[in-house]
């Protein structure tokens, strides 16, 4: 089960957003998540998509789920203007990330923004990593 | 009738009550309360349903109330009461909200998982996963899921009693101390000050507590004396309410 990958994209319009939600949330709880962190990720996921949706200039709203050495990344992408930081590290927002997710970082790359979340798992999942961790 | 005259008034129709267990007294009782009724179904009245039938449901507390007071507690019986009839008012809704979308077995398991949840927790230290919830509940972990997004789907179209010092589920304050309630982490968002003014003390504190104070949701239901899964749904009802907040109107 290690190193799943879950990719879901979605029109770029609120009535979308709960698919991405739902999506993080099934992926977490079949991971080993405690039921806090799953609610953590669904809200986590909910709060970024909605920044980047307000960002957007695109059509679209992909959401990568992956699972990690010792957790879950999920990486949030949008098009949007070029140099647009997405989320104000002085925001609430950002606020509300950070004491969802254990990490977070917005990667840009010309017009495409990533927010990136991470998450650790609380209960070893019991099944070694390929790489031998 | 003055509130003082209600109240003696009150205690003398219970003490007939009590001797002669007539019918009569039963139903004066109930008429002198009906206005507390009539308040506390106006409380529940934007959620689609017909006050007539809230004041009805509310009745039906309401006479239970009367059945079960006791003289001797040195409770008035408003105060006795109030709890009683907001409860029944929640069932009604609970009820309701489960029989439109949820099958029973679904329903069941929901509210043992509840249960289990909150034992877990503290056996673990931890808030469970599912398949620990599986395994203590001795369903399939697909089961567990089910009955999860079931819930969930449940708490966005069901709200939660309205929070206040009646409230059956009241907030335990003397676990708060008094600098977790200063508040100006939250002020610092200047946007968002009137809309969490707008917030009922309860859900300020859990907002506060979560994001300022990174306590996990299984602490603050400890701390707050409610479910993990209450506070789950409260947080994101919350953020949704601020988030509307910000884009135009919004009313918790």
């Amino acid at each position: 089960m290690p190193f799943d990958l879950v990719t879901v994209t979605v029109p770029a319009t609120a009535g979308h957003l709960a698919v991405l939600r739902t999506a993080v949330g099934g992926f977490a709880a079949r991971d080993q998540f405690t039921l806090d962190q799953v609610d953590d990720l669904r809200m986590a996921v909910e709060e970024a998509a909605v920044q980047l949706l307000r960002h957007s200039r695109g059509e679209r709203i992909a959401m990568e789920v992956e699972t990690t050495t010792g957790g879950v990344q999920v990486r949030l992408a949008g098009d949007v203007e070029p140099g647009d930081p997405v989320i104000d590290e002085t925001s609430f927002s950002w606020t509300i990330l950070r004491a969802l997710a254990d990490d977070l970082r917005i990667e840009s790359a010309g017009t495409r923004a990533t927010i990136v979340l991470d998450k650790r798992r609380l209960v070893d999942a019991g099944v070694a990593a390929p790489d031998g961790r | 009738m003055s509130n003082e005259e209600r109240r003696a008034h009150t205690k003398t129709l219970f003490r007939e009550l009590r001797e002669t267990n007539n019918p009569a007294t039963r139903d004066e009782l109930a008429t002198l309360h009906l206005p507390l009724v009539e308040y506390l179904a106006k409380r529940f009245k934007d959620r689609g349903e017909p006050l007539d039938d809230l004041i009805q449901v509310g009745s039906v507390g309401l006479l239970k109330a009367i059945d079960r007071f006791d003289l001797g507690r040195e409770v008035e019986f408003s105060t006795y009461a109030t709890p009683t009839i907001v409860g029944e008012l929640k069932r009604y809704f609970r009820d309701k909200g489960w029989a439109v979308r949820v099958p029973r077995r679904l329903q069941e398991l929901s509210l043992r998982l509840n249960k289990l949840v909150a034992q877990l927790t503290q056996d673990l230290g931890r808030s469970p996963t599912v398949p620990e919830l599986a395994k203590a509940a001795g369903v399939s972990e697909d089961e567990v899921l089910e009955a999860l997004e079931s819930g969930q789907a449940y708490s966005t179209t069901s709200l939660d009693a309205p929070s206040g010092e009646d409230d059956d589920a009241p907030m335990r304050m003397d676990r708060i101390g008094e600098e977790d309630l200063r508040l100006d982490n939250l002020e610092y968002f200047a946007s968002l000050a009137p809309l969490i003014e707008q917030l009922p003390e309860r859900e300020r504190t859990i907002l506060y507590l979560r994001f300022f104070k990174g306590m996990t949701q299984s602490k603050i239901a400890e701390h707050v004396g409610i479910s993990q899964m209450h506070v789950s749904r409260l947080l994101t009802r919350i953020l949704e309410f601020l988030r509307e907040g910000m884009e135009g109107t919004a009313e918790y």
